[in-house]
């Protein structure tokens, strides 16, 4: 076979490989888009052009002001308030409890470590529903119900599926940069501040993002927790525009779905800006560990 | 920034967080409602509470944000609201539990219950004798039909006496297959298949309320046989290709594929989403039988048992019901002019056959959600989960109704293994230990012979 027939055998075959490839995920794409493309579709119409028959994926005309009636129907802007604030408390909580707690157990040595590790791992098979009323019960006997307490103070106690990605991510620092700190020095919480946790970026990044995005959109916690109209957050009072009283009530599916788009803005936002350090993280602390 | 020192302020910063709980408020009676609204109604309600305060000093804490766990953790740790929404599916169970209060306790005498329709009073009773719920909301059932289509084909409209067969010719004449490919575009009719309980009672079956067991009598077997053959015939679009693409009914009725549709009446959304002409008539009747229409209160108000104020939780309710705007004007009451307000508020209405629907269910009892035992009772999970994948079956045809008939022995001792699981739990009150306990022999006395 010639050079060239060989070359052209070789590129057609990456050729059809990229393409079937990248047909496959085209596909996957559209899979994903689908319903983020209803949503976007359906905020734009009226309740009636909701249920047309057959349904007009672009409406004749963008209904912008369907986002202006969300945020008037409810507190918007009050609910967007009390979601950031618990959001960025939640935020500064898992930070410092997940990397220290990850900190010592990627590089204190002590006895029972791995066990510690082990338990702390465990607790992650544990489903909500089994601790939500002995949860529930315990906030009751502090009297913090209709307070942000249950929903913040848990974030300073770490979580097991953030330490563990942390601690993947720590170990694989070299240790030589804590001798030299040693060497200089720097105390254990010194070499945690201006050692590992600059060095930590990425990973610090992944378990921002997703304790970003988990706090601003969780709904069931508010909901078991919260009880006054004052106090609630985004998802609770989008919840409060589907209408239950009457049996036969209309769920205003276009203005759910504006407010569903709104809320859903920030998470797209910080995506985009952290999306770099996202994926660097996810792979290094992932694979290397 | 020195970690402790974030640590620290971040701490502090939590703990000073906005604290409540449940006060009195200027020595009234404080009730929590838990309060299924949508934030418009939440603000309507809420700007009502102190009229109401002022006047019976109790005051009415809103929580807008419900759901069962929520409900269920509130009660495990013994924080109750005082009065919150349950189905008929929940309601006994609760009442079975202790839980619920009965309202007979705080209503005797009271001039409120003369203004009750007599079913919302039977609807929120339990297997016990119980009033445990005070229906806030009431429908029947209608046939919502496309006046231009009628008009079309030349059709009367359907009135208040019409029956089944008539409305299978009106069906059939509706029902159109202009390509002749043998699946028609349009169909007459299109009936859910969770109102076929209803048609079962207006076929005259004689269905034991508050029974915790399913049966197909013969009036039931005869009225599933009906129901199917509307598909048989192509009358109606298969069900399980209606529900398989998650089409609303009345996006059916609304694009023109059915020309008729069982659906609630009243039913806001159907009222202020359909663009067609519409009108709207009774279930059919079935020929020799007497008239039934089902109506139902939906659901309702419960107190909890545990109330420290129960006084007061069955004035709030009382309010909430027969004087909060956003109820009003409440079907449950017969003082009120419940089709004049509604005719008032969508003037779609007046002409429609509304009012003649309406009038008709109030004059013919035709059942409640008490009978329908495979949607609406404590068992209908269990029963429903060894039901279904019959009636799928059923409505795929591959088998007949006398099948579903013989499967119900197995689906009932599913549904007996829960009611027993039940009678082992120690909470479970006296009268509903006997109903169970009766169940359970009549079952036992089925199966001996």
């Amino acid at each position: 076979m010639t050079e060239n027939g060989r070359f052209g055998k070789v590129f057609w075959a990456a050729l059809s490989r990229y393409t079937v490839m990248y047909l496959l995920l085209g596909v996957l794409c559209l899979l994903f888009l689908a319903p983020f493309a209803w949503m976007l579709s359906v905020s734009g119409h009226d309740l009636a052009g909701v249920f047309a028959e057959p349904y007009r994926w672009i409406p004749d005309r963008y209904r912008w002001e369907n986002f202006g009636l969300v945020t008037s129907l409810l507190p918007f802007w009050r609910y967007a308030a009390n979601t950031l604030f618990i959001t960025v408390l939640v935020l500064i909580g898992t930070l410092l409890s997940c990397s220290l707690v990850a900190y010592g157990f990627s590089r204190i040595q002590f006895r029972g470590r791995d066990t510690l590790f082990a338990l702390c791992l465990s607790t992650m098979m544990l489903p909500g529903q089994v601790t939500m009323i002995p949860l529930y019960m315990l906030f009751v006997s502090l009297g913090w119900i209709d307070t942000y307490l249950p929903l913040i103070v848990p974030a300073f106690f770490g979580s097991p599926f953030y330490i563990f990605l942390l601690r993947q991510f720590f170990m694989t620092i070299p240790r030589e940069y804590d001798e030299a700190a040693v060497l200089d020095g720097a105390g254990r919480l010194r070499i945690y501040w201006s050692i590992i946790l600059p060095l930590a970026r990425p990973a610090l990044a992944v378990v921002a993002l997703f304790t970003f995005v988990g706090t601003w959109n969780d709904f069931f916690g508010p909901l078991i927790y919260l009880n006054s109209p004052e106090t609630a957050t985004l998802t609770l009072g989008l919840s409060m525009l589907k209408s239950q009283v009457v049996g036969t009530g209309a769920t205003q599916w276009h203005l759910l779905m504006a407010g569903a788009v709104l809320i859903m803005l920030p998470n797209v936002v910080i995506f985009f800006l952290a999306q770099k350090h996202f994926v660097k993280g996810i792979a290094v602390g992932g694979l290397r560990g | 920034m020195k970690p402790h020192l974030l640590l620290t302020g971040t701490l502090i910063a939590a703990s000073c967080l906005p604290g409540c709980g449940r006060q009195d408020v200027g020595g009234n009676a404080e009730v929590v409602y838990n309060c299924p609204a949508n934030a418009a109604d939440i603000d309507a309600l809420k700007n009502e509470i102190p009229a109401f305060t002022a006047e019976s000093h109790v005051n009415i804490k809103l929580n807008p944000f419900t759901g069962q766990d929520k409900l269920y953790a509130m009660m495990a740790a013994g924080q109750a609201p005082d009065i919150f929404y349950t189905n008929t599916t929940m309601r006994d169970r609760l009442a079975a539990e202790g839980r619920l209060l009965d309202l007979r306790t705080v209503s005797k005498g009271d001039p409120f219950v003369e203004r009750l329709w007599p079913a919302v009073i039977t609807n929120g009773t339990s297997p016990d004798s119980g009033w445990y719920s005070l229906g806030n909301w009431s429908f029947t059932l209608g046939v919502y039909y496309n006046r231009d289509l009628f008009d079309a084909a030349g059709l009367p409209y359907p009135d208040t006496a019409w029956t089944w067969e008539t409305m299978r010719r009106l069906a059939r004449r509706l029902t159109l297959d202009a390509d002749g490919d043998g699946t028609p575009e349009r169909f007459g009719i299109f009936i859910g298949s969770h109102f076929v309980e209803a048609i079962e009672q207006m076929n005259g079956a004689g269905i034991r309320p508050n029974t915790l067991l399913a049966s197909l009598p013969d009036a039931s077997a005869e009225a599933f046989e009906k129901y199917l053959s509307l598909m048989e015939e192509q009358l109606m679009p298969d069900i399980r290709r209606v529900q398989a693409m998650g089409m609303q009914p009345v996006q059916l009725l609304q694009s023109g594929r059915v020309a008729m549709l069982v659906e609630a009446v009243p039913h806001q959304m159907l009222i202020e989403t359909l663009a067609i002409r519409w009108g709207v008539a009774p279930l059919p009747r079935f020929a020799g039988k007497p008239p039934k229409y089902f109506r139902t209160s939906s659901g309702g108000l419960s107190i909890s048992s545990s109330t420290r104020f129960p006084e007061a939780a069955w004035q709030s309710v009382k309010w909430i019901v027969g004087k909060a705007s956003i109820y009003q004007p409440n079907p449950v009451l017969r003082d009120l002019d419940f089709v004049g307000g509604w005719e008032r508020r969508y003037p779609r209405l007046p002409g429609s056959g509304f009012r003649e629907v309406w009038t008709l269910s109030l004059l013919h009892d035709g059942g409640d959600p008490r009978f329908f035992v495979r949607f609406s009772s404590w068992t209908s999970a269990s029963i429903l989960e060894r039901l279904q994948p019959y009636l799928d079956r059923l409505w795929a045809r591959e088998i007949g109704v006398n099948d579903v008939r013989t499967a119900l022995p197995e689906i009932n001792a599913h549904a007996a293994r829960d009611l027993q699981d039940l009678l082992q739990r120690e909470g479970i009150k006296p009268a509903f230990r006997r109903v169970i306990e009766r169940e359970l022999r009549s079952l036992e006395r089925g199966a001996e012979q």
